[in-house]
């Protein structure tokens, strides 16, 4: 691991720089670990895909003490004793044409059918590997390699809430209707962010994700739910 | 008994937001800190009318808004000089002052800085969230979240009496432009060349510039560095180079990952200078050592 000052009140730890699982459950460790220690003075954590940023009291720490104590957590404790309980979502997708919009231009330039994309799609255990871009906005990964595809060349200027699309070698779900270029494939009628539930965000960096296809009529009733209810139904762990 | 009073937005102005220290603790969902760009006269303005200093203000950019006071208050301008009159008297920066049902503010010729902070004294009864009040930016479509001011909007701030004591204090200087920088953590990636063009020359902040984040006008030349580096946290302060060289300083709203090689970050004082500077205005970078 590498400690680097971010500014006067924050620091960077970056860890072996590549994009996979076992790096990124790594830093959610890390970071589960530390906030469990409630060390003071320590103000806010952003772990991201293979680092994790650290921000500080500047009145209570300076960079050299604070690398000294992340350090001594981190080479002693945290590697072969924690348990970490990853959390584990079934998240619904509907694929219908009305929310998957980029679906049919993608097929075709792939040379495959819409089913097969969303077959593939459906196939495989996604990782939140951080959370950024807006307030709620989940990066997933790793893609099936069939399914790496560039962003698009004129980006939306309004990409619906909840929608599911893909970039490069990653998934994502809108929070929000924003500004986008992901490849739009799909919705989830699970409201993802709800800025007046006590927790408003569903997810967490270093969670579990796997996606299930339902129909329009499904998709409809599972939008009644508020997000309570959602972790009732659609979470569970596992360690 | 309590009294109330509403401030009516005649004139919405360029940009004019509420905004307090903001929202620090929720970046790893993506949740930027914004708050004041310069937080130091936020805190000033509210100390001149005896609020707590992390009481919203509101944060006028270049152009001034148009507010009608409904109800008696105290209220104090500090940051920007916007020429503020009250009822198209002038009226002086740094200092309480009393107003009246019926008072109108309005905002005039620009004479130095870049954002105003007014500060009225009581309790503001604006939508919050995650402990504050400062507008969530890339957050349309949540009508519960704080929201920007447009013409017509109204704002309620109630209180139980105004104090009585005056406050005054020292006048603030805007007009530094030296800006203390902490090397970031690509820092000793970049050329000699850069590094010193970096630590050496002059910038100008281009009018792509906002609350989100300063491009600069001078790119950094020489070899560069163009490895792709993957997305971690950032903090305002940060100075990102783009690949082209553009430096792009990021602001209180800054989105809270960024994937661009850091060469520096400002100094988490220093941001309160940034928070005073316009298109066209310049600056200087002096690198500190940081331990």
């Amino acid at each position: 691991m590498y400690f680097y000052p971010l500014g006067d009140d924050a620091l960077l730890i970056n860890f072996e720089q590549k994009i996979n699982r076992e790096i990124n459950q790594e830093v959610a460790k890390l970071t589960s670990y530390l906030r469990k220690k409630k060390v003071d003075g320590i103000r806010y954590y952003i772990p991201a895909y293979c680092s994790l940023t650290v921000g500080y009291d500047p009145v209570k720490w300076n960079f050299t003490d604070l690398t000294e104590r992340i350090r001594r957590f981190s080479d002693k404790t945290y590697r072969e004793s924690l348990e970490y309980n990853s959390r584990f979502w079934k998240i619904p997708v509907c694929y219908d044409p009305q929310y998957a919009l980029d679906l049919p231009a993608l097929a075709s330039e792939k040379n495959v059918s819409e089913e097969q994309i969303v077959t593939w799609h459906l196939s495989c255990k996604y990782q939140v590997y951080m959370l950024g871009f807006l307030p709620g906005f989940v990066y997933l990964g790793d893609l099936p390699e069939t399914l790496h595809c560039q962003r698009k060349k004129q980006p939306r200027m309004k990409v619906p809430a909840q929608s599911v699309a893909l970039a490069g070698a990653q998934t994502g779900i809108y929070p929000s209707s924003a500004p986008g270029g992901w490849q739009i494939i799909g919705k989830t009628p699970l409201s993802i962010f709800n800025p007046e539930n006590e927790e408003p965000f569903l997810f967490q960096m270093g969670d579990q994700v796997l996606f299930y296809q339902v129909d329009n009529t499904d998709f409809l009733e599972i939008a009644t739910l508020d997000l309570v209810n959602l972790k009732k139904l659609f979470l569970s762990y596992e360690s | 008994m309590s009294h109330k009073l509403t401030m009516i937005i005649v004139k919405p102005g360029l940009q004019t937001t509420i905004q307090d220290l903001g929202r620090s603790g929720w970046q790893e969902f993506g949740v930027p800190v914004s708050g004041a760009m310069d937080r130091r006269s936020l805190r000033l303005a509210n100390l001149l009318v005896g609020n707590a200093v992390n009481n919203p203000c509101l944060e006028i950019t270049l152009l001034g808004p148009e507010i009608l006071f409904d109800g008696n208050g105290l209220i104090a301008i500090t940051g920007a000089n916007l020429s503020p009159a009250i009822n198209d008297h002038p009226i002086p920066l740094h200092l309480p002052i009393k107003i009246y049902a019926g008072d109108r503010l309005s905002f005039g010729k620009y004479i130095n800085g870049c954002r105003s902070y007014l500060a009225v004294h009581g309790h503001w009864l604006s939508p919050r969230w995650l402990n504050s009040y400062s507008v969530v930016p890339y957050c349309d479509g949540f009508p519960s979240l704080p929201p920007y001011i447009k013409k017509n909007h109204h704002i309620s701030i109630e209180y139980l009496r105004l104090p009585e004591k005056e406050i005054t204090i020292e006048k603030q200087s805007i007009a530094e432009s030296i800006i203390e920088v902490i090397p970031g953590p690509e820092f000793h990636e970049f050329s000699q060349e850069s590094r010193s063009q970096f630590g050496n020359e002059t910038f100008e902040i281009t009018n792509q510039s906002n609350r989100m984040g300063y491009r600069l006008k001078e790119k950094l030349t020489g070899p560069l560095v163009t490895r792709s580096l993957i997305s971690s946290g950032v903090v305002p302060g940060t100075i990102q180079v783009t690949h082209s060289g553009q430096m792009i300083i990021l602001m209180a709203d800054a989105q809270t990952t960024g994937g661009y090689p850091r060469i520096g970050v400002v100094r988490s004082a220093d941001l309160d200078i940034l928070g005073q500077k316009k298109p066209g205005d310049t600056i200087r970078f002096k690198l500190i050592h940081w331990t």
